[in-house]
């Protein structure tokens, strides 16, 4: 590659820059890094890269014209934040002004350049500074007067440039105008799916917003069971004072352990509604103790996982509907996977449940 | 109370033999203890040798699953005999435990 006297002069510039460049690539994904993970955001990529030399000799021999320096180059640094949705775009544009100092001139929203009729390149792109309030290191002040730049943009859109990217065009410009069209079908689809994506996102938040309400109101025969409603059923420690109940037996700690699993289990037992499980709760929670009870006094045992309750709640359940040593087999099955001992275990709690009159 | 530690094709294999119970519990917890600081993530206990636990040995056994579950790692309990797998069904640590 030949380049002219000008276009060299601003290579020299880059090779003396290169650490400043190194430097600022880190503190930029650093500081990334931080505010995504200080905001609870979780993004599907975070990448930075500092252009190579070769990368920067094609781009002057291409358009060297167009720069005065090597400060004319504002993408030397870029970073890029791939978020899942299209709609935390702007959420996370919003906290990158808080960090960055925007040089807004030179920032570009390629999603509002398409007009209403067009389908293409969608990414919001900052030129941005370190400011000193945010990193100053006195042996590197071009720290804070480099630009970089910062791309933003959904995993879907990421999708179709790298699409585009791949087929070794940057801008829709020099795509030969009979795939334009192909291309631009496919970037109509993506911008659809994108969208009805963060619709189903916002949906399901709402769906579990009101579900909460729900359990948290009491009216759990109204709320169905499933993997949601639970986990809010959960939220309100239905079985703590059954497992404080049972601790009492030998004085014991209680090891909170996650109930989920047992979500399946329930479904599986019949239950259709978190009321169907308050009802199993209100019926045998005495059954479940005195279980407890006949197998934990005079053990010493003084530690006990918090399931422990549902768990023994599960057990009289199903001896109380008759389903007898197979019911409690298949509900071992599931909860510990298939072996030979659960029939053992089972046929020795029958056994226990007799003598306690759990059953006839 | 015998505690013996193997590495074997990327796992950690241990193998317990005798009781742990009031009187050797402490013992038990210095001699996994090694096991929670390992650079092995998997750790597979072969508890066929294994007569009774008290609480202090569940308490152990917790530890070392936090420990390698923490490190990404999975804990592994086998060939129990009926006594102690009963000691962990009865305390809800076959729900923490996996237990195989």
């Amino acid at each position: 590659m030949r380049l002219d006297m000008h276009s060299e002069m601003i290579l020299d510039e880059y090779r003396a820059q290169l650490p400043v460049f190194e430097k600022l690539k880190s503190v930029v994904l650093e500081q990334l890094g931080h505010c995504l993970k200080e905001n609870n955001i979780i993004v599907s990529g975070l990448e930075a890269r500092v252009k190579t030399e070769n990368s920067l000799a094609g781009k002057l021999e291409l358009k060297g014209y167009k720069y005065h320096s090597l400060d004319d180059i504002t993408d030397i640094v870029g970073a890029r934040i791939i978020t899942f949705y299209s709609d935390e775009v702007d959420l996370i544009s919003g906290l990158v002004e808080r960090i960055f100092e925007v040089d807004w001139s030179n920032s570009v929203d390629k999603r509002k350049m398409l007009e209403t009729d067009q389908f293409g390149y969608m990414s919001l792109h900052y030129v941005c500074r370190i400011p000193e309030s945010v990193c100053k290191l006195p042996e590197m002040p071009e720290l804070n007067r480099v630009r970089f730049e910062l791309q933003m943009r959904s995993t879907l859109q990421h999708v179709w440039a790298n699409m585009y990217h791949d087929m070794g065009y940057k801008s829709d410009v020099e795509i030969p105008v009979e795939y334009q069209r192909n291309m631009n079908r496919l970037a109509g689809i993506l911008e659809l799916a994108d969208e009805q994506f963060s619709l189903i996102r916002r949906e399901i938040n709402d769906y579990r917003r009101n579900v909460q309400s729900l359990v948290a109101s009491g009216n759990f025969n109204e709320v169905p069971l499933n993997g949601d409603t639970f986990r809010s059923y959960l939220e309100l420690k239905p079985f703590q004072r059954l497992a404080e109940k049972i601790a009492t037996i030998n004085q014991a700690e209680i090891y909170e352990d996650s109930l989920m699993p047992y979500y399946k289990v329930l479904y599986l037992m019949g239950m259709r509604s978190i009321g169907d499980i308050e009802n199993m709760r209100n019926a045998y929670s005495e059954g479940a103790y005195q279980l407890a009870l006949l197998q934990l006094a005079g053990t010493g045992l003084d530690i006990l996982a918090c399931s422990v309750a549902l768990q023994n709640l599960c057990i009289v359940y199903i001896l109380k509907q008759g389903f007898g040593e197979a019911g409690l087999i298949k509900l071992f099955d599931l909860l510990y996977g298939e072996s030979g001992y659960n029939a053992h275990r089972a046929h020795r709690i029958y056994e226990q449940a007799q003598k306690i009159n759990l059953i006839q | 109370m015998e505690v013996i530690i193997n590495k074997q094709e990327g796992k950690t294999l241990v193998e317990l033999k005798g009781r742990i119970d009031t009187t050797n519990a402490e013992q038990f917890q210095r001699d996994v203890n090694p096991l929670m600081e390992a650079d092995q993530l998997d750790i597979d206990i072969d508890c066929a040798g294994l007569d009774y636990t008290s609480s202090q040995g569940l308490r152990t056994f917790l530890m070392l699953q936090k420990s390698v579950n923490a490190r990404g790692g999975q804990l592994v309990l086998r060939n129990m005999n009926p006594m102690v797998k009963e000691v962990f069904d009865i305390t809800g640590f076959s729900n923490i435990i996996t237990i195989l």
